[in-house]
């Protein structure tokens, strides 16, 4: 089970340093660049709180960390269906590889859905986005995270159309990495206050 | 096509996902309503398992696993950076 034990095979030769990596490397460089985006608007949202500390704890008591947490694990349970779609195509089962894209997606939308739901009961109250510096962060990180759901919904979408194994690994990173900012994105604004 | 995890290790890796993000939404629902501020072993403790869940989503999910050592250390090297800004936020806070 150690993560060391596998045999160090360059699986993209030809790519110099990002020859080591699995599936598409320039998915891996997207993968990169959006995780030092975001790690710098988290540093941001920090800074800030520290500035405003009382405003920014006596705003987070307005979200509800279930309805986040709820989107966390919508959002893990679509990033399952993505890895066995890639399980899948590559042993050629392409009809369920799309089976899996499908479940991915409605969770996808659901995900979506939790969020409008969230935002419309933001806005019901009074809350948005000029309400103060909090929720600013909250609807800027959440809305620019929610843009990256819905380009990974198109690329699934475009992978269920064109499955080959290639494709559908190169989405599901794409995917992952939705998941991954959500991950970070999650704790910080529902739950750490 | 590189070496996947396998059906097993993504079911497993999903259920310790899952049961993380239970653990973290429990906390929070745990914690005092009348309290503004989670006590600061709680943040470490979600902070720890935010870690965690980001290690494995990596290594599995995104199965870089397969990658050399220097990939992993990197990307795990910008996650745990993430997370310690995000740490240094919450303690800072705590003693302004």
């Amino acid at each position: 089970m150690s993560e060391r034990a596998l045999p160090r095979e360059l699986p993209n030769p030809g790519w110099g340093p990002l020859s080591a990596l699995p599936g598409n490397p320039l998915m891996w460089v997207l993968i990169l660049s959006e995780m030092l985006v975001f790690s710098a608007f988290f540093a941001l949202y920090a800074a800030e709180r520290v500035g405003a500390t009382a405003l920014f704890d006596a705003s987070q008591r307005q979200l509800d960390p279930l309805v986040g947490g709820l989107n966390t694990l919508v959002l893990l349970t679509s990033g399952l269906c993505v890895a066995l779609a890639v399980e899948a195509v590559s042993v050629e089962r392409i009809r369920r590889a799309r089976q899996w894209l499908g479940g991915a997606m409605a969770l996808g939308v659901l995900f979506g859905m939790i969020k409008g739901v969230e935002y419309a009961g933001k806005f019901a109250a009074g809350i948005t986005p000029e309400t103060n510096a909090f929720f600013g962060f909250y609807y800027g990180l959440t809305a620019f995270h929610f843009a990256h759901v819905l380009f990974g919904l198109a690329l699934l979408a475009l992978v269920t159309w064109r499955t080959s194994p290639e494709n559908v690994e190169t989405a599901a990173a794409f995917w992952h990495m939705v998941d991954l900012i959500w991950i970070l994105l999650y704790p910080l604004l529902y739950l750490l206050r | 096509m590189t070496m996947l995890p396998g059906s097993r290790r993504l079911l497993a890796t999903w259920a310790t996902l899952m049961a993380l993000t239970l653990f973290s939404m429990l906390s929070a629902r745990l914690a005092p309503e009348d309290a503004q501020a989670l006590p600061l072993w709680s943040a470490g403790l979600v902070i720890a398992a935010t870690g965690f869940k980001a290690q494995r989503l990596l290594m599995v999910y995104l199965n870089l696993r397969a990658a050399t050592p220097a990939w992993r250390g990197t990307f795990m090297g910008l996650v745990l950076l993430t997370l310690a800004l995000i740490g240094a936020g919450v303690l800072a806070a705590r003693l302004a």
